[in-house]
């Protein structure tokens, strides 16, 4: 590409373009990294800090499992999506406004006062807070394209059909036989951050937030 | 399984959206009738689709047909209740015949009590599953409360989550967790409308229909109106008595009520509901309407006077400072109490219960709320407990202490 050079990332799937005014990173993903949550989890994690440092961030994946993401999700988090397959690569969403400039244009006055502090830092911990329920919903997304691999690549695990096929409802409605086929799960489970947060219960400490 | 008032909402997540709803009774036969005895396989409690089959005559209605749930709870010494349940549990669990042989080990069951459920009911519930358990069909069991079942069909891991059914209300704010020790219960809720319902009903010349539960219910439903500002939609109603004239036609008789010049009652029904305390109400209670007064039940004091939007306030209150922001960004509201409906002639006078929430806050200083109903208002609960169910480790055991987990049985 014209103006652009590559920069070498200590990251492996990664790619790093430099040009005189912008930095663009790109976080390549195979379908065998579908599988694996954790490197899933971890592309969306330093994509999501590389916003702050004024990088255009992207996530490529390939064009088979594109269909199951969700590029609002992607959208409000401004990073964007490539899809590629043996032919061509493709842009199809766009990374959001990078955050740095907007940052460094609204400086806070200095004030002696303590409360305006106390209520940005309310607001901070709030915009994280914020961040941090995309994240969760980016995650349950992923885990349902890793089932979905899962079930199509790798036939002997089970599958959530062969998990129901132990039962027999009687008389089956078409929401029981769409399940019996392998189909999608109800329409409540989709981006509902609750799946995340209860799979880890027994496992975090976040209790603490609660009373 | 969940466990309202009227209704059993039950099934595995094979039925889809929705769960099999079956009424919350149970009919106790008779067993030296000739009826019972020519089907000698008639279990002592009838539940589910057959209970109308084996109604014999208005008497059954009273002393045989039994409502284990008295505003989500069940008295600790109520055997036939709690008999009434333990049928509704084997029966939900024989619902769905399991093909023989194919490994199938037992259900993990998620059941939902409400919110303000003592002790005692977790236990004598968790005792029957286990027993359950004996033939095979249950494999685990939790408990969660109506209010976290809510929270999580709907999609919101931080928010409040106002209950109200029949006879009381709860405001139960939630965080990936439930925060019990900020939960605030209200002794108010549909059936104080009914109350007030029935008072407005004498004082217009219909005290011959006032007596009547079922109709005076449906003059609720049909008339009743939610006011934005009390005092402003009373002197609306009274300049423009026409407009907002107020009837009610029974169906299938001749029956008709009309409150004429007093239409500017029905503000009265809907505002009694979210904030009893306006002055307009003290004439009711020295004229004999009892004034909901703040009882105690197992470990929670149901407040009886305290509107909507101090209940909300003081729960939050309890909560970390920084939560409190968010959880008023996102309250919702469940149970059929808060299903009131705003006619589009009456749109800036009469509001939905979301906006008179915000309004009770508002007059508070409390702004930047978000109030919303649920969205699926019948099946959520059921939503959030399959949920629960699908995402909970298997190895994330029961705890008394913050009443979550499986607890298992057998190998």
């Amino acid at each position: 590409m014209d103006g652009l050079s590559i920069e070498q990332s200590s990251n492996p799937g990664s790619l790093c373009f430099v040009s005189s005014s912008e930095r663009t990173y790109v976080s390549i993903l195979t379908p065998s990294d579908i599988i694996q949550r954790n490197r899933v989890i971890d592309a969306l994690l330093r994509l999501s800090s590389l916003r702050f440092e004024g990088t255009q961030p992207y996530i490529a994946a390939p064009r088979i499992l594109s269909a199951a993401l969700d590029s609002q999700t992607l959208r409000s988090s401004g990073i964007g999506l490539l899809v590629y397959d043996e032919r061509r690569i493709e842009e199809v969403i766009k990374p959001g406004p990078i955050q740095a400039s907007n940052i460094q244009q609204k400086p806070t006055p200095v004030n002696t006062d303590n409360q305006p502090l106390l209520t940005e830092l309310a607001e901070l911990k709030s915009r994280y807070f914020e961040l941090e329920q995309n994240m969760t919903r980016m995650m349950v997304e992923f885990k349902s394209i890793q089932l979905h691999a899962l079930n199509s690549t790798q036939p002997s695990h089970t599958s959530l059909s062969e998990h129901f096929d132990t039962l027999q409802p009687s008389p089956m409605t078409c929401d029981q036989r769409k399940l019996q086929e392998g189909g999608p799960l109800p329409s409540f489970f989709v981006n509902n951050p609750w799946l995340d947060v209860l799979s880890k219960r027994g496992k975090t400490e976040d209790h603490l937030i609660a009373g | 399984m969940d466990f309202g008032t009227s209704d059993f909402k039950f099934g595995p997540i094979t039925c889809g959206e929705n769960p099999r709803i079956v009424n919350n009774r149970g009919y106790f036969p008779d067993k030296k009738s000739l009826v019972y005895r020519a089907f000698e396989s008639a279990a002592d409690v009838i539940v589910g689709d057959e209970v109308p089959l084996y109604l014999q005559s208005n008497e059954d209605l009273t002393s045989r047909l039994i409502h284990p749930m008295k505003n989500g709870m069940i008295e600790k010494a109520d055997d036939n209740a709690w008999k009434v349940v333990g049928a509704l549990c084997q029966y939900g669990l024989n619902s769905f015949p399991i093909t023989a042989n194919n490994g199938f080990q037992g259900y993990n069951v998620v059941a939902s009590l409400s919110a303000v459920s003592p002790r005692y009911m977790y236990e004598r519930l968790l005792d029957m599953f286990k027993e359950a358990s004996s033939s095979g069909k249950v494999r685990a069991v939790t408990i969660i409360t109506q209010p976290f079942a809510v929270a999580i069909g709907h999609g919101v891991t931080t928010c409040v989550v106002i209950e109200s059914g029949h006879g009381n209300s709860q405001v139960c704010p939630i965080s990936k967790y439930p925060i019990h020790s900020a939960q605030v219960a209200l002794n108010r809720g549909g059936g104080d409308a009914n109350a007030i319902t029935s008072e407005i009903l004498k004082d217009t010349g219909y005290g011959d229909l006032a007596r009547e539960e079922s109709l005076v219910r449906r003059v609720k439903e049909s008339i009743g109106l939610v006011p934005d500002e009390l005092d402003v939609a009373i002197a609306e109603a009274k300049h423009n008595p026409r407009k907002f004239r107020a009837k009610h036609k029974v169906p299938g008789t001749r029956v008709e009520i009309d409150l004429d010049q007093d239409s500017w009652c029905r503000f009265l029904i809907g505002e009694y509901v979210f904030n009893p305390n306006h002055e307009v109400f003290e004439s009711y209670f020295k004229r004999g309407m009892p004034r909901p007064r703040d009882v105690r039940v197992g470990d929670t004091t149901f407040r009886g006077m305290l509107d909507f939007g101090e209940a909300i306030i003081a729960s939050v209150e309890k909560c970390p400072v920084e939560l409190q922001p968010m959880l008023y960004r996102e309250i919702l509201l469940s149970g059929g109490n808060f299903n009131w409906q705003v006619p589009q002639a009456f749109q800036g006078v009469a509001v939905d219960a979301p906006t008179k929430i915000k309004s009770l806050l508002r007059n508070r200083g409390i702004r930047n709320v978000s109030v919303k109903m649920t969205t699926s208002p019948q099946f959520s609960v059921w939503h959030g407990c399959i949920i629960y169910g699908f995402a909970i480790p298997e190895d994330y055991e029961w705890d008394w202490q913050r009443l979550e987990g499986w607890m298992k049985f057998g190998a």
